[in-house]
């Protein structure tokens, strides 16, 4: 009986030391790499990307976080450049991280994607919108955030349906995004039977446009769509109203920033751009909105509820399968629908939500936007 | 006038407006490689600094209110000036003096040094944002051709850096020809050494060398701030890479060369974007540089080097 009882009893402090142990080990935090611009011209979008992740990662963490387990979300700085994103990931994989939010522009999260992709790290992008990021078959890549090919249909829709311009012309940014976009609209543009008179390129980072205005101008331009960011379209709306070129402008979602109206002043007014619909106006996010402006941030941006749906998808996830391995995850979001901050999501198998989320709107010079008609 | 002489006659005055900035930023590379023979990186960012301290200067005196604007420009070329040209002189002493006897690619990495830590330095300093002003200056001289057809504007901004330019320009060619200064920088530029010899002081001429460079790369930095109505930290790399090709493109070490490489420059870049794809701007203008250099390659006013014995 004595014997049996000190066999037991040293089973049972085996036992309680091993739960007692496990159970330290569980409250353990799970890190979240947060990529994306946090310098450089664009660096206002990668905050936006942090405000929503951060906001949902405090909520989880405020409530509990996923069985016990915390969420810490870790920036890091790409600066929207394809060479500094790779530079980034590599940094992500060594520090043992496994699950991205990010990366924010197109450009950075297409090389960046090829590694996770290699070393089986999840991502989620909440504002990279380039088809071409899901058309690799990638397993581990997911957005929530539309694709180009959708907003520039949606652009030429528009423009071919509700404005009908005489003479258009078409201009990017020769980059990823920009050229993109603009390629896709001057695509189903001429699909409508609309030829643009000009189809150009200028360089990111350029300030002075005067010529390319004053070629507008020759052509007798009445409609331009801009594919690129807002620092340049600022400029291009402010020096076509100093040399009294009069135009209907429109843009994308790298656009839609009150830096526009500060860049263009009064010409910002009546411009057109395409843009995630304002999550921020949906009554079901009161509450989140709130929280984030308790924080002192600016929940208006068009980055910031898809930054957030982001983190909900995987913290659901890892509830669901109990499970943080990315592979495990990407099979379940591939499967599964989740209810988020923008909506319910569901995915294809390519990785990109099934429904569109882009709507027109109009940009007024006090850096807000209405619906447009 | 025809519709496309007048798009002409427009491009080239754009042109020759971009020109002039190009100049100023050029004369000071050029003086600098004319005295000491090194290329000065960091003088790119010494236009953005004379850039975002205008910035500055006038929005804090137009928050102030009720101050005429041409007194608000003039106290803001004073001031972004006189910071300007103590970066000048400053960089010049810490980045470049200790290194005036080391081999030329020492003093060329810290150059390079130096308009980093200048570019991160503004980054930390005022964020890396754009910082826009409203237009203050706005509306045209004159403006001729009809509406129907195309209109030939040129603004008053663009007249304002025409005549700053210029004067500031006629006066610099004045001070090198006419003063004693003056005569004391075209000695250090022929000969260094045998300067020194005579009992000038060379340092003080190659400080104040820095200093007129960095005041000219100011002025244009508050014009080119008032006409772009943008700046951020990192547009010094750019016009720094445009003005020095517009001054090795004119002869690097001759002032008029500078001047006359500026402008072709920008008379260049305006023309190309005006009857090529936009994307071609820059590849024409590298383009010119390589094959001005292929045939040429002291530049069009420059001299060529001769081997003394």
């Amino acid at each position: 009986m004595e014997n049996h009882f000190k066999r037991f009893s040293k089973t049972l402090i085996a036992a309680a030391t091993a739960m007692a142990i496990s159970g330290v080990a569980q409250a353990e935090t799970l890190r979240i790499a947060l990529a994306g611009p946090a310098t450089g011209p664009v660096a206002q979008y990668g905050d936006m990307q942090k405000i929503g992740a951060m906001a949902a990662i405090d909520y989880i963490n405020a409530h509990g976080g996923i069985d016990g387990m915390e969420l810490e979300g870790v920036v890091y700085d790409d600066a929207c450049d394809p060479k500094q994103a790779v530079a980034v990931a590599n940094k992500i994989v060594n520090d043992g991280i496994q699950h991205v939010v990010g990366h924010l522009c197109s450009s950075s999260t297409e090389p960046a994607s090829d590694i996770y992709e290699e070393e089986g790290v999840l991502m989620i992008t909440a504002a990279s919108t380039s088809p071409s990021i899901t058309e690799k078959g990638y397993e581990m890549i997911f957005r929530t955030i539309g694709l180009d090919s959708l907003q520039g249909s949606l652009a030429a829709e528009y423009i071919a349906g509700t404005v009908k311009p005489e003479r258009i012309a078409i201009i990017h940014d020769k980059q990823q995004y920009g050229e993109g976009l603009a390629s896709t609209v001057r695509d189903q543009l001429a699909a409508a039977g609309i030829e643009p008179v000009m189809f150009e390129g200028v360089t990111a980072g350029d300030k002075d446009f005067s010529a390319l205005i004053a070629k507008l101008q020759k052509a007798d331009v009445d409609f331009v769509y801009y594919g690129g960011y807002h620092p340049e379209l600022g400029l291009i709306l402010r020096q076509s109203a100093e040399k009294g070129f009069k135009a209907q402008f429109m843009g994308p979602e790298g656009v839609v920033n009150s830096d526009l109206a500060k860049i263009a002043g009064e010409a910002t007014e009546g411009v057109l751009a395409t843009a995630p619909k304002s999550f921020d106006q949906n009554p079901e996010n009161a509450d989140r909105v709130a929280a984030i402006k308790e924080q002192g941030q600016d929940p208006t941006g068009p980055f910031v509820f898809p930054a957030y749906s982001a983190v909900q998808i995987m913290a659901d996830t890892i509830a669901a399968i109990d499970s943080t391995d990315p592979v495990e995850m990407a099979d379940y979001i591939r499967n599964h629908s989740f209810d988020t901050a923008i909506g319910t999501v569901k995915y294809n198998a390519a990785g990109d939500l099934t429904e569109s989320t882009f709507m027109v709107y109009t940009l007024h010079a006090d850096g807000s936007k209405t619906a447009a008609q | 006038m025809t519709e496309a002489s007048l798009y002409l006659l427009q491009q080239i005055i754009n042109g020759l407006t971009i020109g002039s900035t190009y100049a100023l930023i050029a004369i000071g590379y050029t003086m600098v490689y004319g005295i000491i023979g090194m290329i000065n990186f960091a003088h790119g960012e010494v236009y953005m600094i004379g850039s975002y301290i205008s910035f500055i200067v006038i929005t804090g005196l137009l928050a102030m209110g009720h101050i005429a604007l041409p007194l608000v420009l003039f106290v803001a070329l004073l001031v972004a000036v006189l910071v300007a040209s103590s970066y000048g002189w400053a960089i010049e002493r810490v980045a470049y003096r200790p290194l005036r006897n080391s081999n030329r690619l020492i003093a060329l990495i810290s150059a390079i040094g130096m308009s980093i830590l200048l570019q991160n330095y503004v980054v930390l300093a005022q964020g890396s944002r754009d910082i826009a002003m409203p237009p203050l200056i706005s509306g045209s001289l004159f403006e001729f051709g009809s509406l129907e057809t195309f209109a030939v504007t040129i603004s008053w901004m663009q007249v304002l850096i025409w005549v700053v330019t210029l004067v500031s320009m006629s006066l610099l060619t004045l001070f090198i020809s006419r003063s004693r200064m003056g005569r004391a920088c075209r000695a250090c530029a022929e000969d260094l050494g045998m300067t020194n010899l005579l009992g000038i002081d060379t340092n003080r001429i190659i400080a104040m060398t820095f200093v007129i460079g960095a005041a000219l790369a100011a002025v244009a930095g508050l014009l080119l701030g008032l006409y772009y109505g943008v700046v951020n930290p990192f547009v010094g790399f750019i016009a720094g890479l445009k003005a020095f090709t517009a001054a090795v493109l004119g002869g690097i070490g001759s002032i008029p060369g500078a001047m006359l490489g500026g402008l072709i420059l920008g008379v260049t870049e305006a023309l190309t974007a005006a009857y090529f794809p936009s994307e071609y701007k820059d590849v024409v203008s590298f383009g010119l540089l390589i094959l001005i250099l292929l045939f040429r390659p002291t530049g069009i006013l420059g001299k060529p080097e001769v081997e003394k014995v």
